[in-house]
Formats: C-alpha cells, sequence, structure tokens
C-alpha cells in the first residue's frame, strides 16, 4: 500500500518543470522529426471542478497540458484525468503555430480514456494518424513519446516490465495495467503521454513513479475495448459480472465446502440488481470456470497473451457487454453451470455514486436548506483521508451502499443551512440523511422537489433519519425570501438538477 | 470519543511522607491493577497513584471513584501521623466519579472531624480546595472564584454528563477527590481539569446536589446509579416550527427528537411530543428549567436528583392534546456500553487461536481497531438501536497465529455474526457455540466476507501449542 503513496500523478511534477524547462538545457536524446511529429498533439484543457461543499460555484481553475495521439477519423485519445472538468480544450501541432479548440466526444471514467475532436475538422487535415498496436506483451520494448519546448519529440525507450490488474484513478473495475520502465524526465505537456511501438500506439501513461522510474500505461487491450465501444455507435462501456469474492486458498474452507483439485474463488457478495444476481449467483458459491477457463484459488486463469490473469480481464475487457458468459459454479457440493450477459450497472441505482463523471452536482436551495445526493465527490471534499474525517455515518452509507435494500434509490443529505430569518434555531443542522419530505418518501432530489410541491398546512415538513428527527419551514416564508437570500449568499439559482 | 480533560490523580513512583495537616483532609495511595484488553488472560499492569480524600459523617472517607478504581491495595494517611491506614472501597460510583472508603482498623477516625457539605456556590465567590497536589508532599491549599456553574461530561466514565462547579483555583494532579471549601462547608470536591496548553485556570469540581445524591443512593448499601429519561431533544426557536406544533410564541416547550427502547420514557413518551413541563417546572424552549437561585439548568437536572424507581411528571404536547405522564425511572443498559468501565475483568474466548472480545468502551480504547464496521457498531449501538438485536457485538479482538488460523489473519477485528449456526448477541453465545460438537466450526462474519472455517481435530492439536506459545493462561472468562 506503500507503493500507492510513492506513484504521484504526472500532474504533480508538471507545475515544477514548466519552470525547469523552459529555454535551459534539454536533458535527453532529441530525435529528428519523423511521421510521429504529424501523428500527436498538444492538447491543453482548463479544467474547474465543482465545489461539492458549495454546489452551485466551481473551484479555482487548473490546466492540465498532455499530448494526445491522432487516430483514424479524426480522434484524439487522450486520459479522461486531462480534461475531466473541462472548460477549453486547446490544441496545437507540435510543429506548426496555431491553435484550434476541441470537443470531448466521449469520455468514460471507468477506463480513463476520452476521444476528442477539433472543432474545425481542417486543424488536422494535414495530419497522419496513428494505427492502435495491439501486440504488447511483458519484457516487450516500448516507447514514450513527451515534447520538448522546441516542438522537438523526445523519446524514452523502456520495458514493460509487469502485466497486472490495477487501479485506475476513478474507479476500480479490474482493469490491466501494463508498468514500462523507463527513466522520464520532467517536461511540460506531460499528463498524457503516448507510448509507441513499431510506429503504432501501444499506450497513454497515466502515473509517472519517479523514484522507481516507472510508468503505469492504459494498455493496447483496454484501449482497443474502448476504441471497438466507440465505433460501434452506442458507445456502452465496459461491463462486469457484479461479485465480489475471496480466495479459496484456506484448506479447512475448502474441505468444509467439498471442494477438489485446487480451484475456484468463494463469491462473499453479489451486487443486487446485476447479471450474476439475476443468473442466479449467491453468496457462498464457488466459481471454478468463466467460459471454460478455469479459475485458481486466487481468480486467475490462463490467458493466451498475457499469463495468469485475473479473470476481470477476461469478463471486463475481452468480453463486451452483452456476451454470453457461462459461469461453472460448485454450490452445496455440486457443480452447476449458470450462464448470463454481462452488463454495465446503471448508476442512477447508485445510493452514493463513485463518480460524478464531471457532471455539476445536483442541489436544491430550500428556505436556506441545501439539499443534495449523498457521492464519493463530497465526501472527497473531506480531503485525503475523507474517510475518517468525513461524518462517519456517510462514509458507512458510501461504503456499505451494496447493503441496502434493492430500491433504497439514492441517499438526499441536508448538507448545510444557510443561515437565514426562517432557519433561525436550525443553522447548526448539516449532513443529515433525509428520510420524508411533507410525509413523502425521498430517494432523489426530484422526489425532493416534487414532495416540497404539496407544502401541509402552509408548512414544509423535513424528517431526518437522526436527530433532529424533523424541522417545520414556513411555505410562504421560503417563497418570499428566496430571492433575498439569492442575492445574500450569491445563489446563481435555487436548485440544478 | 475524543477526551482531552484529564483526571487530577498523581501517578507517581515512590513513596512519599506523610506530614502534618489540617485534621479532616487525607492523602490516600493506591495500587491498582489496570486489565489488559489487549491480553485479557493476563493479570494486567501495577500502578501506583495518589489523591485526595476528606472524612465525611459516619466514619467514611470521601474521595473520586477515578482515585479508587481497579484497586488492589490502598491506604490513607493523615498529616502528622507517619502511619499509613490500610483502607477499602465501600461504595463506588463511576458514573459520578465518587467512592467512599472505610479504615478497618480502629481509631484512625478519632479525633478527626466530619466535615459538612453546603449548597451550590454563587458565581463569583471564593473557595479553596484542599488536597495533595504534585508540588511537593505536604497539604497544600490553593483559592479561586467559582467561573462557571454548568453540565460537564464527566471525564472517568466519558459518557455521563452532570452539573460540574468550573473554578480558577489552581488544580493540579493529586487535587482528586479533595474537599473544596467555603464558609467551613464542602461545596464540592475537586475532580478534574484540563492539561495545561489546552486551557488555563479551568478547574472543576463535583457540586454537592451530585455528591448528596450518591451519599443517598448508597444508603441502602448498593449504589444503582444514575436514572435516564433516556430520550433526546430539540430546541424550539424556530417560529415556522412552533406554528406547525400548534405551539404560541412564548417560548416554551422542547420537540423529543428519539426515544430510545429499554429506557425509562418508552412507550410513554413518542418522537415528536413537545415537552412542556417537568415535575411542575415549565420547560423553556432551549429546554432549561429553573430549579435552584442559581439560574437555569438543562431540565435533565430534575431527573438527576432522583433514584431508581422515582418518578417524574412529564407533561408533553401531543397532536394539540395536553397529556401527563408519569415516568418511572431507571437506568438502560445500552449506554454503559459506550462507558469506561472499571472494577471489571475483560470478558474473552480464546478459539483456535482466535481470540474473540465483546465490543465496549474499553475494548475500543485498548484496540483502536480501523474496521469501518466496527465502528459503526460501536458509535451507533444507542442511535439505532443495534442493542435490539445484540446485547453486545462480538469481534475477534486478536489472532494467535498458528497453522489452525494461518488463513484468518485478514478478519482481524471483524465483526462476528454466527457461529455453528448460532446467532452471537453476546460472549456467553461464542462459548455456548463451540461447545457444539461439530466437524468443522463454523465462523460467520457480519457483511460479506467468506466465514472462516476451522476443522475441530486440528483445533484440538493447536489448543495446548497455543497456549504454550502464547502464554495464555485461560482461555475464557465470561464474567466481569
Amino acid at each position: 500500500m506503500n507503493l500507492q503513496r510513492l506513484i504521484k500523478p504526472l500532474f504533480s511534477i508538471l507545475v515544477v518543470l514548466a519552470v525547469l524547462t523552459d529555454g535551459s538545457g534539454a536533458p535527453t536524446s532529441v530525435i529528428a522529426k519523423n511521421g510521429l511529429t504529424h501523428s500527436v498533439l498538444r492538447v491543453q484543457s482548463t479544467n474547474q471542478a465543482y465545489d461539492f461543499f458549495h454546489p452551485w460555484v466551481k473551484k479555482e481553475s487548473v490546466s492540465r497540458r498532455g499530448v494526445g495521439a491522432l487516430l483514424e477519423g479524426g480522434r484524439i485519445l487522450v486520459t479522461a484525468e486531462l480534461i475531466e472538468n473541462s472548460n477549453l480544450i486547446e490544441l496545437e501541432k507540435v510543429d506548426a503555430p496555431g491553435k484550434a479548440t476541441a470537443t470531448v466526444e466521449l469520455v468514460d471514467f471507468d477506463c480513463n480514456l476520452a476521444i476528442l475532436r477539433p472543432d474545425d475538422p481542417t486543424f488536422i487535415e494535414e495530419m497522419v494518424p496513428l494505427r492502435l498496436e495491439s501486440g504488447l506483451y511483458s519484457g516487450d520494448e516500448a516507447t514514450v513519446v513527451q515534447l520538448e519546448p522546441n516542438g522537438e519529440l523526445a523519446k524514452t525507450t523502456g520495458r514493460i516490465t509487469s502485466v497486472t490488474i490495477g487501479g485506475y484513478p476513478f474507479v476500480n473495475l479490474g482493469l490491466l495495467v501494463f508498468k514500462l520502465s523507463a527513466p522520464l524526465q520532467q517536461r511540460d505537456w506531460s499528463f498524457t503521454l503516448p507510448v509507441v511501438r513499431d510506429g503504432g500506439l501501444c499506450g497513454l501513461v497515466m502515473r509517472y513513479d519517479s523514484r522507481n522510474q516507472t510508468s503505469e500505461l492504459i494498455p493496447p487491450p483496454v484501449i482497443a475495448h474502448f476504441l471497438k465501444e466507440v465505433s460501434s455507435g452506442t458507445y456502452r462501456g465496459f461491463a462486469r459480472l457484479g461479485v465480489s469474492f475471496s480466495p479459496l486458498r484456506d484448506p479447512q474452507l475448502r474441505q468444509y465446502l467439498g471442494l477438489e483439485g485446487n480451484g475456484g474463488i468463494y463469491v462473499k457478495k453479489v451486487a443486487p440488481d446485476s447479471a450474476a444476481a439475476q443468473a442466479g449467483l449467491q453468496k457462498g458459491d464457488v466459481i471454478l470456470a468463466i467460459n471454460g477457463k478455469a479459475l485458481d484459488q486466487d481468480g486467475n486463469y490462463e490467458d493466451p497473451d498475457f499469463g495468469k490473469i485475473l479473470f476481470s480481464h477476461l469478463t471486463n475487457t475481452r468480453m463486451h457487454p452483452g456476451d454470453l458468459c457461462e459461469v461453472r459454479v460448485f454450490r452445496d457440493h455440486k457443480p452447476m453451470t449458470l450462464s448470463l450477459r454481462t452488463e454495465v450497472p446503471d448508476e442512477a441505482k447508485q445510493p452514493s455514486k463513485a463518480h460524478s463523471g464531471g457532471k455539476p452536482p445536483k442541489y436544491v436551495v430550500l428556505g436556506g436548506l441545501v439539499f443534495m445526493e449523498l457521492s464519493r465527490d463530497y465526501l472527497r471534499e473531506w480531503g485525503a483521508a475523507w474517510r475518517d474525517k468525513a461524518p462517519q455515518r456517510l462514509v458507512y452509507f458510501d461504503t456499505f451502499q451494496d447493503e441496502m435494500p434493492e430500491n433504497r434509490g439514492t441517499i438526499v443529505i441536508l448538507s448545510q443551512v444557510l443561515p437565514s430569518p426562517g432557519t433561525i434555531g436550525y443553522e447548526h443542522l448539516e449532513n443529515l440523511i433525509v428520510s420524508r419530505v411533507n410525509g413523502r418518501e425521498i430517494k432523489s432530489l426530484e422526489d425532493l422537489v416534487a414532495a416540497a410541491e404539496t407544502p401541509g398546512n402552509g408548512f414544509q415538513k423535513v424528517e431526518f433519519e437522526e436527530d433532529p428527527k424533523m424541522i417545520y419551514l414556513d411555505a410562504q416564508g421560503i417563497l418570499e425570501t428566496s430571492m433575498g437570500l439569492m442575492d445574500q449568499y450569491g445563489l446563481p439559482a435555487l436548485q440544478r438538477l | 470519543m475524543l477526551r482531552f480533560q484529564i483526571l487530577l490523580m498523581v501517578v507517581f513512583a515512590a513513596g512519599l511522607q506523610a506530614s502534618h495537616i489540617t485534621e479532616s483532609v487525607v492523602r490516600i495511595e493506591g495500587t491498582s491493577l489496570e486489565p489488559n484488553y489487549k491480553m485479557p488472560w493476563n493479570p494486567g499492569e501495577v500502578r501506583s497513584g495518589a489523591g485526595t480524600g476528606f472524612v465525611i459523617s459516619g466514619n467514611r472517607i470521601m474521595t473520586n471513584a477515578h482515585v479508587v478504581s481497579n484497586a488492589r491495595f490502598l491506604t490513607v494517611s493523615k498529616e502528622g501521623d507517619p502511619q499509613p491506614w490500610i483502607a477499602r472501597v465501600a461504595h463506588i460510583a463511576h458514573d459520578c466519579d465518587l467512592a467512599l472508603l472505610e479504615v478497618e482498623r480502629k481509631g484512625f477516625f478519632s479525633g478527626m472531624l466530619p466535615l459538612e457539605f453546603g449548597g451550590i456556590p454563587t458565581i463569583e465567590s471564593i473557595v479553596s480546595v484542599y488536597g495533595y497536589p504534585i508540588g511537593g508532599s505536604r497539604l497544600s491549599v490553593t483559592r479561586g472564584i467559582v467561573s462557571r456553574i454548568d453540565f460537564q461530561t464527566y471525564s472517568h466514565s466519558g459518557m455521563d454528563s452532570h452539573l460540574a462547579v468550573q473554578i480558577d483555583a489552581a488544580i493540579n494532579p493529586g487535587n482528586s477527590g479533595g474537599p473544596v471549601m467555603q464558609a467551613g462547608k464542602v461545596v464540592g470536591v475537586a475532580f478534574q481539569g484540563f492539561r495545561g496548553d489546552i486551557a488555563q485556570n479551568v478547574g472543576y469540581m463535583i457540586p454537592t446536589p451530585v455528591v448528596t445524591r450518591f451519599l443517598k443512593d448508597v444508603e441502602d448499601g448498593t449504589y444503582d446509579r444514575y436514572v435516564d429519561l433516556a430520550l433526546t431533544y430539540e430546541s424550539l426557536f424556530n417560529p415556522a416550527m412552533r406554528k406547525a406544533l400548534g405551539l404560541e410564541d412564548d417560548n416554551c416547550g422542547v420537540l423529543v427528537s428519539s426515544v430510545y427502547s429499554t429506557g425509562s420514557s418508552e412507550g410513554l413518551v413518542e418522537p415528536g411530543d413537545v415537552l412542556l413541563s417537568i415535575d411542575g417546572l415549565k420547560i423553556s424552549s432551549d429546554g432549561m428549567i429553573p430549579i435552584d437561585a442559581n439560574g437555569p439548568v438543562p431540565l435533565t437536572e430534575v431527573v438527576e436528583r432522583k433514584f431508581k424507581g422515582d418518578k417524574v411528571e412529564l407533561e408533553v404536547l401531543r397532536h394539540g392534546q395536553k397529556k401527563t405522564f408519569s415516568v418511572p425511572l431507571h437506568s438502560p443498559w445500552p449506554f454503559t456500553l459506550q462507558a469506561s468501565a472499571y472494577d471489571e475483568k475483560p470478558r474473552f474466548v480464546v478459539f483456535g487461536g482466535l481470540v474473540f472480545q465483546p465490543v465496549d468502551w474499553n475494548f475500543m480504547e485498548a484496540h483502536d481497531p480501523g474496521n469501518q464496521r466496527l465502528n459503526y457498531l460501536f458509535d451507533y449501538f444507542v442511535k439505532d438501536e443495534l442493542h435490539k438485536t445484540v446485547r453486545e457485538p462480538v469481534v475477534i479482538g486478536s489472532i494467535l497465529p498458528d497453522p489452525v488460523n494461518s488463513y484468518a489473519g485478514e478478519f482481524l477485528h471483524a465483526p462476528v455474526e454466527s457461529i455453528n449456526g448460532e446467532p452471537i448477541r453476546s460472549i456467553e453465545d461464542v462459548a455456548t457455540a463451540f461447545a457444539k460438537p461439530v466437524d468443522y466450526h463454523l465462523i460467520s462474519l457480519l457483511g460479506d466476507d467468506r466465514p472462516i472455517v476451522l476443522e475441530s481435530k486440528l483445533v484440538e492439536k493447536a489448543r495446548p501449542r497455543i497456549l504454550e506459545r502464547y502464554g495464555v493462561t485461560s482461555e475464557q472468562n465470561l464474567k466481569k
């Protein structure tokens, strides 16, 4: 786990670098212009995240700069991190002056990839798209492409040292990560860096660990899956089985379950509503094989390309949503086969969303009470140690949301109170889970808005799961004071849904 | 559970000499055995400490509970008398940090005048604190004024709040249990303060309503603890709220938010009721009542002065109708799980090298577990009424590594749901469930983990090995 701390996002070194490299000596090998010069672009994205504590405002903007790779069809591939919450994306050619704006055509935070398209298609007319080089394996050489300030390409070649299932910045879906061992210099425009081999694109650098001189790449299979989905016309993304598991190494547990041999994993949770749940997979089942590929006791199968690797590569990356998946299961001392079609879960059903995807947070201000939907982004406002610092009840509900009743809906909270004459006595209320408004159950902010339209006897009644169990507001007073409230606290609108 | 207040008991290494003293104040030296909640079979750590006490009527010495908690050997000495006298605890009340000591050998009290109790001193009046704080061995007297009279958390239990009086006289470690005097009478017992780096000249004393309540409670020979309404209430300042509840604009009444099951008010008071008066005293909209001449105090002060079995009259407004209840008072048990416990032995069951322990404040303090599910169980045990399903949560408190449990390491601090199909609602259930004759013991954990399976044969084989290697002198203790 220490490793996690060592790996800094490239972003952190970039800021220093702008100062370090401007005009001063360029240290590594600068290779003369070649075809690549016409296949990569500088991408600058000015990003502004929403302030989840004050959801009507944005935080200070930050600029992220990287190198994008031009692909067939005028698509420019970058990491999703580069353009998260972007206000403005500008492209620059490597060897020619002039800027062009670009728009995000598609972004998938699950795999940290995004496709950009220049608003003026003629901007890239003269350029040569890169093909995807898919044959990249452990031990192979690959080259990271960086840019010198003068537009020269700086190439650093290293070796792929490991192929694992690893962490992606937004969601942990069990996708492949390649590690490339190569000492990268601090250079500007390095937030996203293309990796090439034999003149084809074979990865994007998403993190660099300067201490171990190791880059983590989004590898060809993940990019290929993403691009195939993009080309299909209706993007579905990365599916998942919907189970969490435990390795089955303990011989006593294996004996108890009546398992012979060495393989199989223990299903400890089946996500409600998932394809696995619909197919009848249960907690306590042992998964022996998926699509005929036997799983070992840690959940690895023998992949034709990468050898022993976690089954999530098979179900999430190799297979596409809707593909048929045969799961060989051992239940009650008997083997059986279940078949299901993998699917991408509907995130709207999550009680607390894992990632906002750059969408503005929803909020409703009702007479000074600020209501929001609970989300991981909200909790993250407490900083890196949010699991300890954020209100524990909310952290608990976020962490164990899978255990809630299936129709729980989204958790709506009273995040804070903007003091006004109507909220006297309520100033101290914050981070309370809303259960009902005017007697109606609340499963989304939309529910809350609808419920607030029918006050009882002239009062808005809000009920919470914790103390104080209920409060009342004067419905007429809310209407009369709302303009003043907007003015006082600088609210652009009383709600955003 | 941040406790920033410190208890004023001095812990010292070598013996100190008694010297000449005023007549009724005594120095208390104690040796205690602090139980070990990490290796609960161990007897614990021997510690020495000293505090102050004073003689009251009936040949008794009053002091703080924290001066004599977990005591194994106690002596008291008078100034000018070199001889330590062996004492023992007659009564101890951890929820209000008071204790009474007796001296067995005759003659100790001869010539000593029992001190008498006064009332609550007024703000700004001068008081003197007597005791044996650090900085010397003889009796010390400091002086100050009464700064504030308010409810405070008593940090000895960490859970209970009672009336406390803040004074600005210097109170230091060793002052604990000493009398605070005004006009020749005891007006309080010095008991806690802040560390010097947090606040200065802030010391607290237990005022006489709390002290006399304790003395009255033990009159029948046993201490019954404080009683509680076991409900929460909210202030009623908001005009819309008052109107909606049908209240007049008279600054009266508070809204009941939660009524805890197993508590005194259960079945009588309901969430949503407005409390109007308690024993005939009108409740203001911030929950205060005029009980003494000293200004308003929280409405619970009425209950604070009552005893187990006493009744309290509550007048409430429910759906616009006034109702009156006579609430019989008792102490709700779930709360004690979250309070520091003393004079108890840790309870545990060792099985297959897994140490099962009940979750309470002492366990949490010793282990400081990072398990989110466990922290929730502890923090919300009362609030979410988890006690309705379990009397106490049980967890795997520690693991004594052995081949029999070599794959169970990941389950440290995991709460246990059932063992061999039996739901686990207390530590006794663990012992009972493992006594079942089975080939494989199945331990299911709360939430979504895989079960732990221990083969009976292997457990039996490992048993002497584990006890021997880890010096486990006893495999279980189920009694407090």
